[in-house]
């Protein structure tokens, strides 16, 4: 790990980089995790009085218009030399935290579904511009051989909080903590984008100067990976049914009042506990596993670990319809092993995004990676939750599913893996010459062993 | 109670079952509620009766032809059961009069049969381990000491170099080979305890863990192995053989100490579990992945 090169070398401005980015990543996820997805569900139905599903289809615009926002942003930043101007994305993400602390607010005070939708609608143009540049500040600050274990350390915090903490899940108490968390914060970043003190000045310039050496993300040897190739739409694909997969077991499951007062909303803070240092051991875990590994063995596990959490859940809710008196009481190794495989994913996004890009890629790469994955697949998801209900699925059949899925998933990547393998090993048997006529893209994958 | 744990033992239950010849889809379970016997099963059925929780008694001047298998809760025989009745854990108590005709096995939980109750056959297996003398603990351990002795020799002549590579992978990448240890050997547990609840899938649950336990003892050896190389023994056969005694002894004493014993037991287990899978059982050099920068 290079943090204990650069701690013993003194290197200051390097680990105030480090602090830095986990400081912003965790607390930018953490509002995410909490109010947003929670919380504008309890604004909707709670206090503006809404409908669950038009609650949900506003969540699915939510999704759409921060994807959109975020592509914008993006593209803009790689175009216009934003993404390597660490000053430039200093004072946007001031201006979007700014704009966040005012929705945080007033958003309790929001009673009417106009008032609503006009919420959703600022608030996903803030966040839509909010995840590239936080992620953008990856180049500046975290060198390539760490971002495993910096996302590492950003999951363990922001889930190690959200599920020690305990809060209701109720859009008066997360706006109430965030506030008082965010103000310092927009302090801070004020002093970081001000451009008046000096010694910060310093630390910037050193900051801006690792770009050199942090900016080309891992995946990018020997050639930079382009927005149309395979080597970045194949882990798009991949993060995206992993997004889609967690969305679409996890609406059910806060839905089943049994399973979420045993596990999530317990009134037993060691039941949290528990949850908590599962993600936290989860995402160690996953921090080890993403820099020792190839990326397809990270993603294999994560979708083992989503189909073996399901099979539990599946298999306990037919244990439940044998012998219905037990059905009160879930086991709590589903959720703790759901956790872990929550951990893993996120630990795996925080990482992979800006390791798939340059400094000339990281905005679009980020937008495209955390829009397409992260916010479209949670539309798609809410969408199919949708019809799920309104079809009056089972939850058995439901979470069954989620499980078919996960399982597909696991063995389409294992089966594209070899394949890829396989036609790799065909090629280099076949000479050089007819290696020359193998697109660039296949070429580049069999040389890093990644792609 | 959660179904969880009394799975276990209802696979146990649905097992014996089975092999009595019974229909196992016929059992009615028990989990809660203060319930008779004979209302359980109606119109003097022989379904077998499992006690999972709550308490299930058969009255007195009544009588139960199912066989009771008490795996949670509380049976209590005041009337007569004309069958088996198996105890797994929870309580059963044979009141004054009452009478079991067939067999009374216990196997864990409490058994309380009253001095004028009726119980002509019964067998008492304590499953639970009774406190070895100082002799006897020396000598299991010598007789592990030696197991694992003898294993590691044998690999280190048959083996040599799949034993080093694992061993290597053990020091040479602690971190990484006990997060997959770790990982793996919960989830393969995990995976094989589901399998064993589908009933169907008995066998194969019953392989994987045979199969875990038999990676286990062979990154056990590869761990002595690598041990014994820093031991000043010319051999490396006798070498790995001193390395996997030493180990057990090592892994024994430290057992002594509460909370480190079974940390340095676990992180052994999870370190050697993991260099094995990353290895691929010592076949070719665990190579973390190259990232530039």
């Amino acid at each position: 790990m290079r943090l204990w090169t650069f701690l013993r070398d003194r290197e200051w401005s390097t680990l105030a980089g480090y602090a830095l980015f986990v400081a912003l990543m965790t607390a930018g996820y953490y509002y995410n995790i909490t109010f947003v997805q929670l919380g504008l569900i309890d604004l909707g139905t709670r206090l503006v009085g809404l409908p669950e599903t038009t609650v949900s289809l506003w969540m699915g615009v939510l999704a759409l218009c921060t994807f959109a926002a975020a592509v914008a942003t993006g593209v803009a930043m790689d175009r216009r030399g934003w993404s390597t101007n660490l000053r430039t994305k200093l004072r946007l993400l001031l201006a979007v935290v700014c704009v966040q602390f005012v929705l945080t607010v007033v958003a309790p005070h929001v009673r009417t579904a106009p008032g609503f939708g006009a919420w959703i609608l600022a608030g996903s143009a803030a966040l839509g511009v909010g995840f590239p540049v936080s992620f953008a500040l990856a180049i500046d600050t975290i060198p390539v051989p760490d971002r495993g274990y910096v996302a590492a350390a950003i999951t363990a915090i922001t889930y190690g909080l959200a599920n020690a903490i305990p809060l209701d899940w109720n859009v008066v108490v997360f706006s109430q903590l965030m506030t008082v968390a965010m103000a310092p914060g927009i302090v801070v970043l004020g002093v970081l984008a001000s451009g008046r003190v000096d010694a910060v000045e310093r630390v910037l310039d050193d900051l801006e100067a690792q770009q050199d050496a942090f900016g080309r993300g891992r995946f990018n040897h020997p050639d930079p990976v382009r927005t149309r190739s395979l080597a970045f739409v194949a882990p798009l694909v991949l993060m995206f049914g992993v997004f889609f997969v967690d969305s679409l077991g996890f609406l059910r499951i806060i839905e089943t009042p049994t399973l979420l007062l045993t596990s999530w909303q317990s009134p037993q803070l060691s039941t949290r506990l528990l949850i908590a240092g599962a993600h936290v051991v989860g995402a160690a875990a996953a921090g080890v596993l993403y820099v020792n590994f190839s990326r397809n063995a990270v993603f294999l596990w994560i979708f083992a670990l989503f189909a073996l959490s399901h099979v539990l859940y599946t298999t306990e809710l037919r244990l439940a319809a044998v012998f219905p008196t037990t059905a009160g009481t879930p086991s709590l190794l589903n959720p703790l092993l759901y956790a872990v495989a929550v951990s893993f994913y996120t630990t795996m996004n925080f990482a992979l995004w800006p390791d798939l890009a340059t400094v000339d890629t990281i905005g679009t790469h980020s937008a495209l990676g955390i829009g397409l994955a992260g916010w479209v697949a949670t539309f798609a998801s809410t969408a199919v939750a949708l019809y799920l209900a309104h079809a009056e699925v089972t939850l058995l059949t439901h979470l069954n599913l989620v499980n078919a899925l996960a399982l597909l998933l696991l063995f389409g990547l294992a089966v594209g893996a070899y394949a890829k393998r396989m036609h790799a090993i065909a090629r280099s048997k076949r000479g050089p010459r007819d290696a020359d006529r193998v697109p660039e893209d296949s070429a580049g994958s069999a040389a890093e062993g990644e792609r | 109670m959660s179904v969880t744990d009394v799975l276990p033992l209802l696979v146990v239950v649905l097992l014996l079952i089975g092999a009595s010849g019974a229909d196992p889809d016929a059992m009615h379970v028990v989990f809660e509620g203060a319930r008779d016997a004979d209302a359980v099963v109606a119109g003097g059925a022989t379904d077998p009766i499992v006690v999972a929780g709550g308490t299930v008694t058969v009255p007195a001047n009544a009588t139960v032809g199912s066989p009771v298998y008490v795996i949670g809760g509380t049976a209590v025989v005041e009337g007569t059961v004309d069958a088996e009745v198996t105890v797994l854990a929870g309580n059963l108590s044979v009141l004054d009069d009452a009478a079991i005709t067939g067999d009374l096995r216990s196997f864990g939980g409490t058994t309380t049969v009253a001095a004028r109750a009726s119980v002509p056959r019964r067998t008492t297996v304590d499953v639970a381990p009774r406190e070895r003398t100082l002799a006897e603990r020396l000598g299991f351990l010598a007789m592990q000491a030696l197991a694992l002795a003898a294993l590691a020799f044998l690999l280190a002549r048959r083996a040599p170099d799949a034993l080093a590579t694992v061993g290597d992978a053990m020091t040479g990448h602690a971190l990484v080979s006990g997060v997959v240890g770790a990982l793996a050997g919960v989830t393969l547990l995990v995976g094989f305890v589901a399998m064993a609840f589908t009933v169907v899938l008995v066998p194969v649950s019953v392989l994987g863990v045979v199969g875990e336990l038999l990676v286990l003892l062979y990154a056990l050896a590869a761990a002595g192995a690598r041990l014994g190389r820093a031991l000043p023994i010319d051999r490396p056969d006798v070498a790995a053989a001193a390395g996997a005694a030493l180990l057990v002894v090592a892994l024994d004493l430290l057992d002594a100490i509460p909370v480190v014993g079974a940390l340095a037991t676990l992180t052994v287990v999870s370190v050697g579990f993991g260099a094995v899978l990353v290895t691929y059982f010592g076949w070719q050099a665990f190579e973390p992945a190259d990232i530039p920068g």
